[in-house]
């Protein structure tokens, strides 16, 4: 109706400082946290999508099963020329294309071993591979290694060669210009041995750089003795990857229109499938398609595990939050009821009533919350910033990063101090109510 | 023209535990217009509730209790609200201020609420009815800020400032000294006068009440007496000179 109602508002939240000064505090602190929360969990999103998609996907993959017996499964593609030529006229909104061969071997050095998916990569088609991959310095992997980067991405265009991140280099117990033995088994069962090179050591890149290894293409085509029209899935990236769910829709008509068999949509990453596809009674070649979330769906339980963690917390101060707005309202509706009294009886309505009390509670929320974000977000940047490195390794793992990252997205920030000055003015609501009903005959002649 | 106020056989009774209080039992009074009324009588005898009924704060029990020809009764919150906004004003005991707003704000509160005027009308306003009761130069001070007496004149001029038909004081003058008080209540005949409002005013000081044109007299919730002050019967006619004369500090 008018500024005065502000002003009553902005000038009692002064009168008792105390009170308005715990209150807003206590609300700044929670928008505060709600606001980092959000952003841990949008950078947990955005590394988790950096490392799945540098790693192990495009924002949507063309792959499949080819059955050459019924109580086996490679996951392979043949024909890729006439995927990649179907897919590069058909998809909307189309960035790039790539393909990668895929295995799984046994990769053994001097004085270790350990298990890795392999990936055959064509270095020079895929720029931004080298963009995301961050080579590790010498010192990162081996006792008295130098402090700087040796070995080259570009060398992973020659055959037989390798590259391999950091904790495998240490378990291992290699560097650049070391050997590693390779035992894959092929399509018909038999064991094949190659020796590659390791040519450059990369920094990790969370819990999939742990089983992930990369290769020339032609390398791995050699190991399993196949067909150089063959490959493990064409990657496909879009401009924007929020509409990967729909091109896929879009991509899998087409592949059924040109005749080519699919297999059911199910959100999983391809080495999760082999067992079942193993044991279908078909034979030949079935096409594949996912997203970049189905082929990294075993690590949601990091995004349950940190939304769980942050709605309990959030829970639980929302509700000392609510009853402390409750509070300290019934206490200044109390101490005010003269004054209500007075306000009635010269001809404000009861909703006038109702209005001023709760005003001054959305004033003190939009004000505290709005600095409770601020500041959250400004943390978060800072955080980020520092890049702080995480200190545990299964934590590591976990965040697939050795830096915690934190991505602030100024949607969240509002909606964080939207959410809570709703939640101030829904608590005030009650007091304010009781305010608004109290008879102006009573209230005038109250004490005080 | 009709009285202002018309009461016919009122009754209110206030429920006290399983007891039943009656503070008015069978009350008939009609105020005209231009009237400065005051209704004395011992603690605990209904005057409060009297005003309540008239202020429209409250309703009767039983009877009628009419305010410029609207019988209360028959009115909702929500309408009993409107008349108290457009019709009545009214001034406390204890003065009753906003007390995180000024004294201007204070005055110009009921003409917020009642919307209509634009903020330079309300600023006239509000600095005419501040002048008239002479605390121009405390115009942005606070209510913790006067004194007692001051205090109540910011009262008098909120309650006057929406140029009510009707207005009511409890007592105005219980709360200040005799000197103050009789100069508030100087200041009210004044402005009966001038604005030829209709006051209503409860006190149980007969220096006061001597200054009413007309003294309502109750006893155990009845009108004992009724009576006219000889030399103050013509209240118009009579008033300027004498009241000017006082409230002039
Ligand atoms: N809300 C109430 N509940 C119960 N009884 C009440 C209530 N208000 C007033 N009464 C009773 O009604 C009677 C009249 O009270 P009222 O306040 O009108 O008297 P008064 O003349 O204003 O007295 P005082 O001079 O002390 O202000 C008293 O007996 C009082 O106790
Ligand atoms: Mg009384």
């Amino acid at each position: 109706m008018n500024t005065v109602y502000f002003e009553i508002a902005a000038r009692n939240l002064l009168q008792s400082k105390r009170r308005t000064f715990l209150l807003g505090l206590a609300l700044a602190l929670v928008t505060m946290l709600l606001v980092m929360l959000l952003a841990l969990s949008q950078g947990l999103t955005e590394t988790m999508i950096r490392s799945a998609t540098t790693l192990s996907a495009g924002h949507i993959n063309v792959a499949g099963f080819y059955k050459a017996n019924a109580n086996d499964a490679a996951p392979m593609v043949t024909n890729v020329d006439a995927i990649r030529k179907i897919v590069e006229e058909n998809t909307p909104g189309l960035d790039y294309v790539v393909d990668r061969h895929r295995g799984w071997a046994r990769v053994v050095s001097e004085s270790s071993s350990t298990q890795a998916g392999l990936t055959g990569i064509d270095i020079r088609s895929e720029p931004r591979f080298g963009q995301t991959i961050q080579l590790a310095l010498e010192s990162d992997y081996k006792e008295g290694g130098r402090a700087e980067v040796v070995g080259r991405l570009e060398d992973l265009e020659q055959p037989d060669s390798v590259l391999i991140f950091a904790a495998q280099a240490k378990r291992l117990e290699v560097g650049v210009g070391d050997a590693l033995t390779v035992i894959i088994e092929t399509l018909n069962g038999a064991r094949n041995t190659t020796d590659v090179t390791v040519v450059a050591v990369a920094k990790d890149l969370g819990m999939m750089s742990n089983w992930s290894m990369f290769l020339p293409k032609q390398t791995i085509l050699d190991m399993y003795r196949l067909k150089s029209d063959t490959t493990g899935a064409v990657m496909v990236y879009l401009k924007d990857i929020e509409e990967s769910e729909k091109v896929m829709g879009t991509l899998r008509e087409v592949f059924v229109d040109r005749g080519y068999v699919l297999m059911d949509h199910d959100p999983q990453p391809f080495w999760m499938k082999f067992e079942r596809v193993s044991g279908e009674d078909w034979l030949g070649q079935k096409l594949d398609l996912t997203i970049w979330r189905d082929e990294v769906s075993f690590l949601e339980f990091v995004f349950t595990a940190v939304n769980t963690v942050s709605f309990f917390l959030l829970g639980i101060l929302l509700v000392i939050i609510v009853v402390g707005i409750m509070n300290s309202m019934y206490m200044s509706v109390r101490e005010r009821t003269r004054e209500v009294g007075t306000i009635r009886a010269i001809g404000m309505p009861k909703y006038g009533v109702l209005g001023m009390f709760m005003l001054e509670a959305v004033v003190l929320g939009i004000v505290a919350t709005t600095v409770g974000g601020l500041m959250g977000a400004a943390f978060s940047a800072a955080i980020d910033a520092w890049a702080p490195p995480v200190p545990v390794e299964a934590v590591q793992a976990i965040l697939m990063s050795d830096r915690l990252h934190l991505a602030v997205r100024p949607g969240q920030i509002i909606t964080a101090i939207v959410a809570f000055s709703l939640v101030t003015m829904l608590a005030s609501l009650w007091p304010a109510l009781k305010a608004a009903k109290m008879q102006p005959v009573d209230a005038i002649h109250s004490a005080g | 023209m009709a009285p202002i106020v018309r009461i016919e056989n009122v009754v209110k009774e206030y429920p006290l535990g399983n007891l039943v209080v009656r503070a008015l039992q069978g009350v008939d009074l009609s105020i005209d217009r231009g009237e400065f009324t005051t209704i004395a009588g011992p603690s605990g005898s209904g005057k409060t509730t009297l005003l309540n009924l008239i202020g429209c704060v409250d309703v009767p029990t039983s009877g009628v209790v009419e305010i410029d020809g609207d019988s209360t009764s028959k009115l909702h919150d929500k309408e009993l609200t409107r008349l108290r906004l457009h019709k009545i004003g009214f001034i406390f005991q204890s003065f009753n201020l906003v007390s995180v707003l000024d004294l201007f704000q204070n005055v110009e509160f009921p003409l917020l609420l009642q919307g209509g005027l634009t903020k330079k009308e309300r600023e006239l306003r509000v600095r005419d009815m501040v002048d008239k009761v002479g605390l121009t130069p405390q115009l942005r001070q606070r209510p913790n800020e006067l004194s007692g007496g001051q205090r109540q004149r910011v009262a008098i001029a909120r309650a006057l400032v929406t140029k009510p038909k009707l207005v009511l004081a409890d007592e105005p003058t219980a709360n200040l000294d005799s000197v103050t008080g009789l100069a508030i209540i100087e200041l009210m005949r004044e402005m009966n006068a001038k604005e030829s409002t209709t006051f209503i005013f409860s006190t149980h000081d007969p220096k006061v009440m001597e200054h009413a044109s007309r003294i309502v007299h109750i006893v155990d919730g009845r009108i004992h007496s009724d009576e006219r002050t000889d030399f103050l019967s013509s209240p118009l006619a009579e008033t300027g000179g004498r009241a000017e004369a006082q409230a002039a500090p």
